[in-house]
């Protein structure tokens, strides 16, 4: 069963389990490929969480000289093939989320690559398995969808990821409802 | 592929419709260039070793297999103009620091571990050594004559380019190349596989075809290598021609298979040094400054070049709001992201990013 990384931004309570899970992926080195910010830093404490959301036409792919970002058959585009990046950092200024991370001492762009060795296996990648908050979900498209009729407002007001995206993205994206005005129940 | 046939239009008749395609006329030119130098290198083909044939045919294959990834490979529109402002900034005074940083000792490897650098150096330079001792033996650019005893002249290119005796150091050396180079290569090749097989980091992302068989290639050039070596010294010349048959076969498998595996990075990774040198260059003309911070984040030629090459690929990040996301800098984009997920304008909060790396 194919599952998605499902983003429900406004569960996010900041407590950076996903930061840190992410250095404990295999081959990440102990490095983390992901983000998380304060939505209004000086006034209040909501926080989001920010990755790559791996797009159907990846930006930072198309503008690697080198092809050193590979596309996974499950969607996931990887992170740069070391023996082949090298090190220009046109996927850094071409992705539209600013996801890539480079390395300037290694020569080496390094980005989320949705833990390929557990997601081409079905398990739940590293971010979506400890968030507390179920901000990050490993789901079925059923259950996406089933999500949506739960949620279903009949506004337009709960979205997943497009328009409010550059592109079609393998990860979805759900639009917040506490920030809308919309009260959710758990 | 467009602009190239107006181009050709525009001129006329150029050198290029004498071919029926890049690939073509490549070929040519290269197969050309081999004949004639060993024409030259072997005193007009007086010193053939034909025991050697099956080199070249697989030099050869191998040739055809590089153009035909090379061209394929640069006809991308971001290779395509790297790989044209990389060649037009190659009298850059930085590029033979560049050229031994990235391509003779990999500085960068070391940084990302002293282990894999060791190994890389040990296979790297052990190929390297091999090949500059087995292609001009191939195609006779280099050969050995005997004109009094115990003196060898090395004839390179056709000339003498010394005389030495036939038991000092240099013809021990000389001897010895392919000896020391597969040596270098097995360690190396040992390390790797150490690593693959124990390091959980380097486990997590491996594929067997894609990062265990170029090794094991490797491993088994290296130890018919060798053992031709053994059957030499020790065994008289005991299966000599069989092992060196099997020899020959490995080389030329992996020659074959080297522009389309992993080892295809090694005749690719000269354009790093273009990378370095189109970065350096093009960041001391004109810096891109972000249109919310103002920071300089990226020079302005390779912004345009990027936004070109999207652009070919139908993708433009024009906001509503006016500006487009290549205008921002990264941490800007970022926030610019949240910022359209809360509603509220996150990239214009003057506050740095903060706690990014999981450190409490
Ligand atoms: S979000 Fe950015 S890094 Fe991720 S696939 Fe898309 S363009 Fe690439
Ligand atoms: S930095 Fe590496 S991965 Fe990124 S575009 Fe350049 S070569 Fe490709
Ligand atoms: S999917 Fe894996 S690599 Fe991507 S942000 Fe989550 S933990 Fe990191």
């Amino acid at each position: 069963m194919k599952k998605r990384l499902y983003l429900e931004l406004e569960n996010c309570i900041g407590c950076r389990s996903c930061l840190a899970a992410c250095t404990q992926c295999g081959g990440h080195e102990e490095r983390n490929r992901n983000y998380v910010y304060d939505v209004n830093p000086l006034v209040n404490r909501q926080t989001m969480p920010l990755m790559c959301l791996h797009c159907v036409n990846p930006a930072c792919a198309r503008s690697c000289p080198a092809q050193a970002i590979q596309i996974h058959e499950t969607g996931a585009v990887l992170s740069a093939l070391v023996e082949k990046c090298i090190g220009c950092q046109n996927c850094t200024i071409a992705c539209p989320y600013g996801i890539p991370k480079f390395d300037t001492e290694q020569n080496l762009m390094y980005k989320c690559d949705l833990c390929i060795d557990r997601s081409k296996d079905g398990i739940p990648p590293m971010c979506a398995s400890v968030c507390p908050s179920n901000t990050l979900q490993w789901l079925t498209d059923e259950e996406i969808e089933a999500k949506q009729k739960q949620f279903n407002l009949d506004n337009g007001k709960w979205v997943t990821s497009m328009p409010y995206l550059e592109g079609e993205t393998n990860v979805r994206v759900n639009l917040p409802g506490i920030l809308q005005g919309v009260t959710k129940l758990f | 592929m467009q602009t190239n046939t107006s181009i050709n239009k525009k001129t006329g008749r150029s050198i290029n419709d004498a071919f029926a395609s890049k690939f073509a006329k490549s070929m040519f030119l290269s197969v050309s260039a081999l004949v004639i130098l060993s024409f030259i290198g072997t005193r007009m083909f007086t010193h053939v070793d034909l025991n050697l044939y099956g080199y070249m045919v697989g030099t050869i294959v191998f040739i055809g297999g590089f153009f035909y990834r090379f061209i394929a490979w640069g006809e991308r529109p971001p290779t395509k103009i790297l790989i044209k402002k990389g060649l037009k900034l190659l009298k850059r005074k930085s590029t033979p620091k560049t050229a031994v940083n990235h391509l003779g000792i990999y500085d960068f490897i070391k940084n990302r571990g002293l282990y894999r650098w060791v190994q890389h150096i040990l296979i790297g330079w052990g190929c390297v050594l091999a090949c500059m001792v087995t292609f001009p033996l191939v195609f006779g650019w280099m050969y050995f004559t005997m004109d009094d005893n115990g003196h060898y002249t090395i004839v390179l290119m056709g000339l003498n380019l010394m005389t030495v005796k036939a038991d000092g150091i240099i013809a021990w050396f000389s001897y010895n190349a392919l000896n020391i180079s597969a040596s270098m290569v097995i360690a190396g090749v040992c390390m790797a596989l150490h690593r693959r097989l124990k390091n959980m980091q380097a486990r997590a992302e491996q594929k067997f075809i894609y990062d265990f068989l170029p090794l094991y290639l490797l491993l088994f050039i290296s130890i018919t290598g060798l053992l031709l070596t053994v059957q030499n010294v020790f065994l008289h010349g005991w299966m000599q021609p069989q092992m060196s048959l099997i020899h020959q076969f490995s080389v030329i498998v992996t020659l074959i298979y080297l522009p389309f595996g992993k080892l295809a990075h090694i005749p690719f990774r000269p354009v790093s040094v273009f990378a370095r040198n189109y970065r350096e260059h093009y960041g001391d003309q004109a810096m891109k400054e972000c249109k919310v911070c103002g920071d300089h984040f990226v020079s302005v030629e390779q912004s345009n070049d990027v936004i070109n090459v999207l652009g070919v690929n139908e993708m433009e990040f024009n906001m509503q709001d006016g500006f487009n996301l290549a205008e921002l800098c990264l941490p800007c984009r970022r926030k610019y992201r949240i910022s359209r997920f809360s509603g509220f304008a996150t990239h214009q909060v003057k506050v740095k990013e903060a706690n990014q790396n999981a450190k409490g």
